[in-house]
């Protein structure tokens, strides 16, 4: 019975892919008016219930399915994340969805869809199981991005990102073949042997290792691979791109984590420089390029590929810190998302959403408690204390001193010196510019719940930062301890 | 070198008993029927539209919709052939792996069934 | 009990600089009022207690720095010193408040007022009863901090912006000096507890310092150093520009931090660091000549000055030199006395000076002011009270104002030090003491009598003051009628009482004799600081009341001198050539050439426009096209595999 077993390893998402599947028939069987209501509320709860289900998970590192799959503490950690930007997701962006037409029950189980993938992603052992997982995410977010077929954005977005998403599927799959050549296997514990055990690393692996990281440097939007980024975010539906900027990010980040830091240790020489490169170009670029934007989404669309920047040094360190500083940003990186997406999906003029940063002119005054929220999320992305946001610069920032990468440090800072102009400046245009016309007044119970949380847990992360940061530490202990 | 030639040698004749059966029919109709050609019977048929033109016309999307079905149940029938042969050695589990496969698929088909996907009006 | 009575002023200056606008204008004055007089009477408890009750003490409150041998903490040195400085300020400061209330019932912003005045108060107590060096710098500067907002209270009037930049800025220089005596106090002691710095002040006596290749003996170069910061805050000879112009704030601003405290914190400072500037002969020598010189200096320019805030600024200012120089000749209990009856018979004639304004419609020149003595009995005799205390008037034998009593002994410790710099002090003094009581004078008959020489409406409209004003100030009254008489014995008296009066908290060398001797000069020294200040009083009748073209001939007369007097000897107009319109253009070009032509230009505007223009050129970069995407992620895998593949044929 040693497959029941198997089986029980991935509880988390065989029971996603069952309701969902449930949810589906389900879908189709109810009357079109409710399917949307029914099958949303049912994919929040189902995830909340992956959640449990992945804290009360044994703990400790197991394999399953001929060692394809690996349950541990890191995989744990990611996808409680993942799970909760899911659930935020769905819940913030009920009713833009319905605005817009596009309350389909579909919606939230491509959201499911797109996190399981997700949830394998994180959990692969081998190159074959990490692929499946990508493609299962992806295609369910090109099928998302285009959600709202009747506009000529949205199908742009998602074609767009179709297009360059099987490039980028292509060349990692490219990659893999390489190193499934030279090494032999394509399994992650064969190829952690084979790496470590070769006397000089060949050519070959090392161009399919770099095959393997162009493709996940696009799913984390990382310069120069991230010319999707601001065109998807800003033509794709709001709440799409709040799951966008959110969750794939997050996911894509943590297989990059996994595969440098376990795999390809042997070779840290060799990757760290890529890694440098694409983070030192990422934070640089985003910092430069979000200046000159006028549509707020687009400018969340910079600002991701900054973060991802951010997060990159930690990787770029390769140290146990360096993974652990990765795992706080991300987490408070989510919060600082779905916080500000939660307060953009509130933009509504007349019932039509605005997403331009100059109507937010005189926010502070018509509505002084999103502009206070928004404040908060925009001062802790610029890394201004005492904010979380803050508190996952710094200690990037801190693991690359500890590896010495002084050079990498230093720009990371100056490039967060011009990147909260950016973030400023919306603060300076929500409080100092005379009132544009006034925003509709906030409606929605759920939505205004979902900004206070997010917004104190901004506030008031530097009470108790050590509840994140250890099992941060916990996290990253499971890639170091062989 | 010649060993490896050897193995090709069924294929070579598979690929001459095809040549001949294909020649055979299509030599037999052209003698044993009656030809009434017209525009239409001439024109090449593909999915409904011309096989040499525009490539940017507009065309109905619905030939695609049924290509697509038609490819999942294709490679289902893909999968089942090689399981099929093995399945005295992959057991029970290998058994109840694709069932639930099937499983799946079966939720596939009745979501685009309710959905209309398969009805041409 | 010392922590309450130090902190219940700054509890008053919160709650009305903070919460005014709940308070309003009423409760913030009450709150503040009540709060300084509580703290007062605490103070004179205090006084008792530790002068014939428990004795000294220090009370602990808060650990501050602790850097290897650099510890120091936030304490209260309860003193004799100390608890004479708290009664003088908390006294003086709340009949100032409640006095206030009536002088600036007018006024827009009270709370903000009266929080500032609580404030300096509270750094005034701070700076005396700090027990290391860092404390009482901190409120060193807290008192110059306030001393810049009080003056600069009225903001709109540029005048008195430029008087509070003026104050400031001078403080500076002399703070700058106190500060470098700090370092080399720790350099020489590795200590700045007061108590440490005492008990090893003997061994060090003869420690050199070695600056630029040449020796200095240490403890005179700590000395002038700190005393640099005296001169500034206390406005001596060379610093004292400031402290006229200060007059641009509120009177009863004048009266606390311009009379009575603020600017006799440098006698304090002196007083109280007596143990180190025992053992330098240099040192004391410096402070006797530039007090003796400024006493000299202030007293003739007071001679000639209209402005009527003025003339008792630079009387206050000749006075501060008595209490030099009687500190630079070993005469600390002397020093002392002046300082706490000077703060009372000055503040009182501040106060009734702006009484005088009040009543004079906001009038401040005294050639548009006289004959108003009827109108204003009470303020009359008030200003009489001041200014014989001022001049030193009284019975000798019997007893007199406060000035007499005080002015006398500093005067006879002069002659008694029996030194150049003793005699040189005498004379100076002699010789300013017969113009104080001239410039009293000429100050009490150009107000009071004669003609009225202002026009019709603001006679009509002069007025007493309303008993908020009048009645407090009987409290400095009576201290000016009988501080003297009171204190003489204990505070400067040179024998056993005295001696048990200060205790530890003043020290002399047994060679320092002058407070000794005081009381063994001859007579005619004794008599001779009452006949110059009859003698004043007698020429300014005759020149402002007998005949009353006598100052104009004379003015015209003795032009050279009359126009150093006026010009106040030209001090402002020779630092306005030297160092402020130097200053000015350096610091023009400075801003246009160096700051705005190169580091604006390369620096932030520079920066900010490259940043602009990459900005610019990467958005160009979003085509939309999704080939050019497409084309960007392979050049940048190119340029990765490329990378590698280089490096391997390198190595």
């Amino acid at each position: 019975m040693n497959s029941f077993v198997d089986l029980l390893i991935s509880l988390p998402e065989l029971f996603l892919v069952l309701t969902a599947m449930g949810m589906m028939v389900a879908g189709v069987y109810t009357s079109a008016g409710k399917a949307y209501t029914l099958i949303s509320n049912a994919a929040v709860l189902s995830l909340f219930g992956a959640i449990g289900l992945v804290l009360f998970a044994k703990t400790g590192t197991t394999l399953a399915f001929n060692d394809l799959f690996i349950n541990d503490g890191f995989a744990q950690y990611i996808k409680i994340i993942l799970l909760l930007a899911a659930a935020l997701v769905i819940l913030i962006g009920d009713r833009a969805v319905r605005k817009i037409k596009i309350a389909h029950f579909e919606y939230p189980i491509l959201i499911i869809f797109a996190t399981i993938g997700m949830m394998l992603m994180v959990s692969a052992n081998d190159l074959m199981s990490l692929y499946v997982g990508l493609e299962l995410q992806s295609l369910a977010l090109y099928v998302v991005a285009a959600l709202n077929r009747d506009s000529l954005r949205s199908s742009e977005a998602g074609l767009k990102y179709f297009v360059l998403g099987a490039l980028s599927s292509g060349m990692l799959l490219y990659g893999c073949s390489l190193i499934y050549g030279y090494a032999g296997t394509t399994s992650f514990t064969g190829l952690e042997t084979a790496v470590a055990g070769a006397s000089n690393i060949s050519l070959g692996l090392l161009t399919g290792l770099v095959f393997l990281i162009v493709g996940l440097a696009f799913k984390v939007a990382a310069v120069p691979f991230h010319m999707w980024t601001p065109d998807v975010y800003e033509g794709a539906p709001t709440p799409v791109t709040a799951f966008f900027a959110a969750a794939p990010k997050v996911a894509s980040m943590a297989l990059f984590v996994r595969i440098t830091m376990g795999p390809f240790q042997g070779m840290a020489d060799q990757w760290q420089q890529i890694i440098i490169v694409l983070s030192i170009l990422s934070m640089v670029l985003a910092a430069l390029a979000a200046i000159s934007q006028t549509n707020i989404k687009r400018l969340m669309a910079y600002s991701s590929i900054g973060h991802a920047g951010y997060a990159l040094i930690g990787l770029g360190a390769g140290t146990k810190q360096g993974t652990t500083a990765i795992l706080i940003y991300l987490a408070i990186y989510i919060v600082m998302v779905i916080g500000t997406f939660a307060c953009i999906l509130c933009m509504k003029r007349k019932g039509n959403s605005v997403e331009q940063i100059n109507d937010l002119a005189g926010l502070g005054k018509s509505h002084p408690a999103i502009a206070a929220a928004l404040l908060l999320f925009m001062f802790s992305m610029a890394g201004i204390p005492p904010l979380a946001g803050f508190f996952g610069k710094l200690y990037i920032f801190l693991a690359a001193i500890e590896a010495e990468l002084y050079s990498l440090a230093v720009i990371g800072v100056l490039s967060s010196v011009v990147g909260s102009f950016y973030y400023l400046r919306i603060v300076k245009v929500m409080y100092f510019d005379n009132l544009s016309d006034e925003l509709d007044s906030v409606t929605g119970k759920r939505i205004s719940v979902i900004i206070s949380l997010c917004a104190l847990t901004i506030l008031l992360f530097f009470l108790s930062p050590s509840l994140l940061v250890d099992s941060a530490s916990t996290a990253a202990s499971v890639l170091f301890e062989k | 070198m010649t060993d490896l030639l050897k193995e090709y040698v069924p294929i070579v004749i598979f690929l001459a008993i095809a040549t001949g059966m294909a020649a055979a029919m299509l030599l037999a109709s052209y003698i044993v029927a009656r030809q009434k050609p017209d525009s239409e019977k001439l024109s090449a048929y593909e999915c409904g539209f011309e096989a040499f033109d525009d490539a940017r016309s507009q065309f109905d999307v619905r030939f695609y919709l049924v290509a697509i079905l038609f490819i999942i149940f294709d490679l289902e029938v893909a999968f089942l052939f090689p399981w099929a042969v093995a399945l005295g050695d992959i057991g029970v589990f290998g058994f109840w792996s694709m069932i639930l496969f099937l499983g799946i698929l079966t939720v596939g088909f009745i979501y685009e069934w309710r959905k209309g996907a398969l009805e041409w009006e | 009990m010392e922590t309450l009575a130090v902190f219940l002023p700054l509890l008053g200056a919160i709650l009305a600089g903070l919460f005014g606008f709940v308070l309003r204008d009423r409760g913030a004055v009450l709150v503040t009022s009540s709060l300084l007089t509580i703290s007062a009477v605490l103070s004179w408890v205090l006084f008792y207690d530790v002068i014939w009750g428990t004795g000294p003490r220090t009370v602990h409150l808060l650990n501050w720095v602790s850097v290897d041998k650099f510890i120091f903490n936030w304490a209260l040195l309860i003193d004799q010193l100390t608890v004479v400085m708290l009664v003088v300020v908390t006294t003086v400061s709340s009949v100032v408040h409640w006095y206030s209330i009536g002088y600036m019932h007018h006024d827009k912003s009270i709370p903000r007022f009266f929080a500032y005045l609580s404030f300096f108060t509270f750094f005034m107590l701070m700076l005396v009863t700090s027990d290391n060096l860092i404390q009482m710098f901190f409120g060193w500067e807290g008192v110059g901090l306030c001393s810049y907002l009080l003056i600069g209270f009225w903001f709109d009037k540029p005048s008195a912006n430029a008087a509070a930049i003026k104050a400031f800025v001078v403080n500076r220089v002399g703070d700058f000096g106190y500060a470098l005596g700090i370092f080399g106090v720790f350099v020489l002691f590795g200590t700045i507890q007061l108590d440490d710095i005492f008990l090893a002040a003997s061994s060090k006596a003869e420690a050199k310092i070695i600056f630029l290749g040449i020796e200095f003996h240490a403890i005179t170069v700590l000395c002038l150093l700190l005393f640099i910061g005296a001169m500034g805050k206390s406005a001596q000879l060379g610093l004292h520009t400031w402290l006229p112009d200060a007059m641009e704030g509120p009177t009863p601003v004048s009266a606390l931090i311009h009379a009575a405290t603020m600017v006799t914190a440098g006698v304090f400072m002196v007083c109280r660091l007596s143990p180190l500037f025992e053992y330098s002969e240099t040192a004391l020598a410096v402070v006797a000549v530039v007090g003796a010189s400024t006493a000299f200096f202030a007293a003739t320019v007071g001679l000639t000055q209209n402005d009527i805030k003025r003339v008792i600024a630079y009387s206050t200012c000749s006075q501060l030199g008595y209490m030099f120089f009687a500190a630079g000749l070993s005469a600390y209990g002397a020093a002392m006395f002046h300082l706490f009856t000077h703060a009372f018979f000055k503040a009182l004639l501040f106060l009734g000076s702006g009484c005088v304004i009040h009543a004079m419609s906001d009038e401040q020149d005294m050639r548009k002011m006289g004959g108003i003595r009827k109108l204003v009995p009470i303020t009359y005799i008030y200003m009489w009270i001041g200014s014989l205390a001022l001049a030193g008037i009284g019975i000798p034998g019997l007893g007199g104002f406060a000035g007499f009593h005080s002015k006398d002994i500093i005067l006879e410790s002069a002659w008694a030090a029996d030194s150049i710099f003793g005699y040189y002090s005498f004379w100076l003094g002699l010789i300013a003491a017969l113009m104080t009581a001239f410039y009293s004078w000429r100050l009490l008959f150009l107000t009071f009598h004669g003609q009225a020489r202002c026009d019709e409406r603001t006679l009509a409209h002069v007025h007493e003051s309303p008993a908020i004003m009048w009645v407090p100030l009987l409290v400095l009254a009576a201290g000016a009628v009988v501080a003297g008489y009171l204190g003489h014995t204990v505070f400067a008296g040179g024998g056993d009482q005295m001696r048990s009066f200060w205790g530890d908290a003043l020290f002399m060398l047994p060679t320092h004799t002058a407070l000794e001797n005081a009381h063994k000069v001859p007579l005619w020294v004794k008599v001779s600081p009452l006949a110059a200040g009859l003698m004043g009083i007698s020429i300014a009748y005759i020149f402002y009341i007998q005949n009353n073209k006598l100052p104009s001939n004379c003015a015209a007369r003795f032009k050279p001198l009359y126009e150093i007097s006026y010009n106040k000897w030209y001090f402002d107009e020779l630092y306005d050539r030297i160092f402020v319109k130097p200053a000015f253009v350096i610091g023009r070009y400075l801003w246009k050439s160096g700051d705005g032509a190169v580091i604006d230009r390369l620096g932030p505007d520079g920066l900010a426009m490259v940043t602009l223009r990459f900005s610019r050129l990467v958005s160009i970069l979003q085509t939309g096209y999704v080939y050019h995407y497409a084309f960007a992620m392979l050049i940048g895998l190119v340029g990765l595999v490329s990378w590698y593949v280089f490096s391997e044929f390198l190595r």
